[in-house]
């Protein structure tokens, strides 16, 4: 298996604190990756170091074979919209552009906008009822799915979620994770971070983190 | 909960199997997906300024209180000019010549000893006026007769809605007269004049008839042949042999309306016709009731001639009038500096509101900002979203605040000047153009550093 992800001891200081240190950590493509770890563990400093979003105090992050840690902003900005798809706890959608709005929005900061397909995204997560709403009008799961439609669009390599059921039901949790079984069936690279032990056990493979540090790694399997 | 999933699975065909390269899409750089962008850029910028009403309302108040408030002021400054009539009336004449006595006229042969008595002092122009009180509607209006085309050379600022008269026949009626009886340029009116009969007076003072006057002659009186008709009734008068019992004839003459004419001065209430109309309507030839002359010489001079004149010429007395002063144009240039002062000031102010109301709107939306940049939109393009939206606001708020501005500076005018402002239209494209420019440098700094937000804060939420 190819490697999509391949940390070499990569650490984040925030002045005397080392929210990660000394990461090292190889993600095959097509894996299933849970985080799990106390709060202030580092797992958001990871997901947003993998993600493009933050820089490395030191270390290497190669992502799908570019190394992050040589690029200027707009460089980031542009693995960003080509490599990675992001699922967040809060959903954050834009308030004032309607769902389906919300998904072209990612189309058009990766290459050109289009309704139609947003719509058949959004039809995915059975939402093309929904489209023309608000994310007001729109019930947490439903925002979540909204969400997920934008963070799968533009067909990223790696797809990143940071606690994506934290804010949800049991019922609206399941959706989410059959939504994910889907991606990892048809081989995406999903990276999960989770408090919750039932979403991480549907990974491949569960690591730990604490003080920075990864603690633990556990495979699961899935038969 | 099966069926999301395999919908999902279902309605993905194109999706590449195993780990994707990405989305691909056809002719990235091409035509059309140049156009798709485009579109969803200005859609969001619309959905940005339809959806969030109140902010928007916020922020298009800023600018538009300024809009208003410059549009107004710059109106009125760009229009003082032709406001200053009341002090510009007396512009062309310097020294007048009245008669003696209140009652009596100033006769046409008075003029030469006038113009003797000026001498060596360069006339550059003489206009006699005369007045006659005539009936309009049954109501006694003062009307004056002088030659027009002088009178509009001396009077560059006199408003006239329609046209100054051209042929004979055709009158300026006051803007207050036009007001009351519900006037125009273009209809037509019946003055009627008391014409006078010197050989006759005395007979009819003597007669004691006073119904000889008011019964008239039906005939005369009918205006069918327009002014010519008041020669006509002298004629009559003077034909009758039964003279004694026509004392004083009326004659009427029907005058088309060539203008409305507003000075904001006592003008308002006057009609203004040709020497000429007022001469033939009223029978009576070469009597003046005021002779205007420009007269190239200084105050001092004019003073002195105008003395002489009284001295001199009899049956006349003369008066100096004070031409606009070199020090009242001063102060109406000050005036318009002071406008353009404040203008000044309330743009600073207008943009101090307005960038105090964007840097609410952009912190409001620092999240929005993170979220877009951690979806891969970089700086530039954050700020080409913004500023779009300001410069949107900033043209909305510029063509409201405009608009309002016209009304208040019509509002203040009337009060103050008594008369209409005139709509300049570079103006207001130079207001709506100034708003908006106010409205995107005001945005342009806070946009620049909302830019520079971490997409990282995105993950970690608030
Ligand atoms: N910008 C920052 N400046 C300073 N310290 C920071 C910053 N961001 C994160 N930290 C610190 O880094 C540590 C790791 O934070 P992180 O958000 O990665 O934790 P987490 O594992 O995601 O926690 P949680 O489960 O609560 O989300 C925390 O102690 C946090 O306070
Ligand atoms: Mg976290």
């Amino acid at each position: 298996m190819t490697r999509l992800l391949e940390l070499e001891s990569v650490s984040k200081v925030y002045g005397e604190l080392r929210a990660l240190d000394g990461i090292s950590l190889a993600v095959p493509r097509g894996e299933w990756l849970s985080v799990v770890g106390p709060s202030g563990s580092g797992k958001t400093t990871l997901m947003n170091i993998v993600g493009a979003m933050d820089r490395a105090s030191s270390g290497s992050v190669l992502l799908d074979g570019v190394e992050l840690s040589d690029l200027g902003a707009k460089e980031l900005a542009q693995i960003r919209r080509n490599t990675v798809g992001l699922i967040f706890q809060k959903f954050h959608l834009i308030g004032h552009l309607t769902a389906v709005e919300n998904v072209m929005v990612a189309q058009y900061y990766h290459s050109m906008p289009d309704e139609a397909e947003a719509m058949a995204a959004l039809g995915r997560v059975g939402l093309e009822q929904r489209a023309g709403h608000l994310p007001s009008q729109l019930s947490g799961g439903e925002q979540q799915r909204v969400c997920i439609a934008r963070a799968l669009i533009n067909y990223p390599a790696l797809i990143l979620a940071d606690e994506p059921t934290g804010n949800l039901d049991a019922a609206n949790e399941e959706i989410v994770l059959d939504i994910f079984r889907s991606l990892h069936a048809d081989g995406a690279t999903l990276i999960v971070v989770t408090h919750d032990p039932a979403v991480a056990a549907e990974g491949q493979r569960e690591i730990a983190l604490e003080h920075g540090r990864m603690v633990r790694e556990v495979f699961h399997d899935h038969g | 909960m099966k069926t999301v999933a395999e919908d999902f699975d279902a309605g993905a065909p194109e999706r590449p199997a195993g780990p994707g390269p990405g989305r691909r899409v056809p002719g990235l750089a091409g035509a059309a997906a140049k156009a798709a962008r485009r579109t969803m850029f200005w859609r969001m910028v619309a959905r940005s300024v339809t959806r969030r009403r109140s902010r928007v309302l916020i922020a298009v108040l800023a600018v538009g209180i300024g809009a208003t408030t410059l549009f107004a002021l710059a109106s009125i400054a760009a229009d003082i000019p032709r406001q200053m009539t009341r002090e510009m009336r007396a512009y062309g004449a310097n020294l007048l010549v009245m008669p003696e006595d209140g009652t009596s006229k100033v006769s046409a042969a008075a003029l030469g000893p006038v113009a003797e008595a000026l001498g060596s002092a360069e006339v550059i122009g003489s206009v006699p006026y005369r007045y006659e009180t005539l009936r309009l509607n049954e109501q006694p209006y003062l009307s004056a007769g002088a030659d027009l085309v002088q009178v509009r050379q001396v009077s560059p600022y006199w408003y006239v809605e329609g046209d100054w008269p051209a042929a004979p026949g055709e009158v300026l009626i006051g803007q207050d007269i036009a007001e009351w009886i519900g006037l125009g340029p273009g209809d037509e009116i019946e003055l009627v004049a008391a014409v006078e009969n010197p050989a006759a007076s005395p007979s009819a003072a003597d007669s004691g008839d006073p119904g000889a006057a008011a019964s008239g002659d039906d005939d005369l009186a009918n205006g069918d042949d327009g002014v010519a008709d008041s020669g006509d009734a002298s004629a009559a008068a003077s034909d009758d042999d039964g003279a004694d019992e026509v004392l004083a004839e009326e004659a009427t003459g029907l005058f088309r309306v060539a203008g409305v004419l507003s000075t904001g001065g006592s003008e308002d209430e006057l009609i203004l016709m040709s020497l000429d109309d007022i001469e033939q309507l009223t029978g009576l030839a070469g009597r003046y009731d005021v002779v205007e002359y420009s007269v190239a010489a200084d105050s001092g001079r004019i003073e002195a001639l105008a003395e002489q004149i009284t001295a001199e010429v009899e049956g006349v007395s003369a008066a100096p009038v004070k031409r606009l002063t070199e020090s009242d144009t001063y102060v109406l240039s000050m005036l318009r500096s002071l406008l353009a002062l404040i203008t000044v000031i309330v743009l600073a102010l207008t943009m101090i509101g307005v960038s105090t109301t964007m840097m609410a709107v952009v912190a409001e939306r620092q999240g929005e900002i993170a979220l877009r940049k951690a979806l891969g939109a970089d700086n530039r393009a954050v700020e080409r979203e913004f500023l779009s939206e300001s410069l949107a606001l900033g043209g909305l708020g510029g063509v409201i605040g405009t608009a309002l501005g016209y009304a208040l500076a019509q509002v203040i005018s009337l009060n103050v000047f008594h008369r209409p402002v005139a709509m300049t239209w570079w103006l207001a494209l130079v207001a709506v153009g100034l708003s908006t420019l106010v409205a995107w440098a005001a945005a342009l700094a806070l946009v620049r550093r909302a830019a520079e937000v971490d997409p990282a804060i995105v993950l970690r939420g608030e």
